[in-house]
């Protein structure tokens, strides 16, 4: 019973899409049966094309990981804006809002790479154009 | 030492130092190791962020170095002995 409390809370956490999500149902029921299933639907994913994010997406969820950084002042958000200019961080908080984006969609971004990311606009553009954003 | 703690660390070394800090403390399992030693190098960091003299930044710098390599070191020791239960903290309210 414990389990079916926690289900809501954990399918939100992993954020599976529509679909996948049928065909987790579907291996874990079918798991007794037919051990492959559960490992045939964890292949699928890796191929990246169907689960491809959409730029509104990205923007959308950008724009919360910034909102929910405890020094940014949420109505000061948009998708426009710059970090040092505009939302008052530092070098050292830029450093920690790429980091939040990178979990956020599970990216690594190099530290060459992350350096340049300064604004929003960078930001959305550099996680819209990652092949394994998710 | 003193020779190498001579020369200021320049801002790119600097954040990549507290870059890494911070991707060490993602490795642990524990959310309070975790969150501990996130905020303890952003802590840190902002605490020395106005040192003026080049050997005190060079100082503040390798000992960031030093806990970088401990953070390093614990994240593996932790690692053996992962919580079996997630704490409260990162149940996300309904």
């Amino acid at each position: 019973m414990a389990a079916a409390a926690l289900r809501p809370a954990i399918l939100r956490r992993i954020r599976l899409s529509p679909t996948p999500s049928l065909a987790l149902a579907a291996a874990g029921a079918g798991a007794s049966s037919h051990p492959h299933a559960l490992a045939r639907w964890l292949a699928r994913p890796m191929s990246s094309h169907d689960a491809h994010l959409t730029r509104e997406e990205v923007v959308d969820r950008v724009l919360d990981v910034l909102k929910s950084h405890p020094k940014v002042d949420p109505s000061k958000v948009t998708p426009e804006a710059h970090f040092e200019k505009d939302l008052g961080l530092d070098s050292l908080d830029t450093v920690e809002v790429v980091m939040a984006i990178e979990e956020e969609f599970k990216l690594e971004i190099p530290d060459m790479e992350a350096d340049k990311i300064d604004s929003l606009p960078l930001a959305i553009e550099y996680v819209a154009n990652h092949p394994m954003a998710g | 030492m003193a020779a190498a703690a001579a020369a200021a660390p320049t801002r790119t070394e600097v954040l990549a130092l507290f870059r890494s800090l911070l991707r060490t403390a993602k490795q642990f399992s524990d959310y309070n190791i975790r969150e501990y030693t996130r905020r303890r190098a952003a802590d840190a960091f902002r605490e020395n962020r106005a040192l003026a003299d080049a050997p005190a930044a060079a100082a503040a710098f390798s000992e960031g170095k030093k806990q970088l390599e401990v953070a390093k070191r614990q994240a593996l020791v932790y690692s053996l002995y992962a919580p079996k239960a997630k704490s409260v903290m990162e149940l996300k309210v309904q």
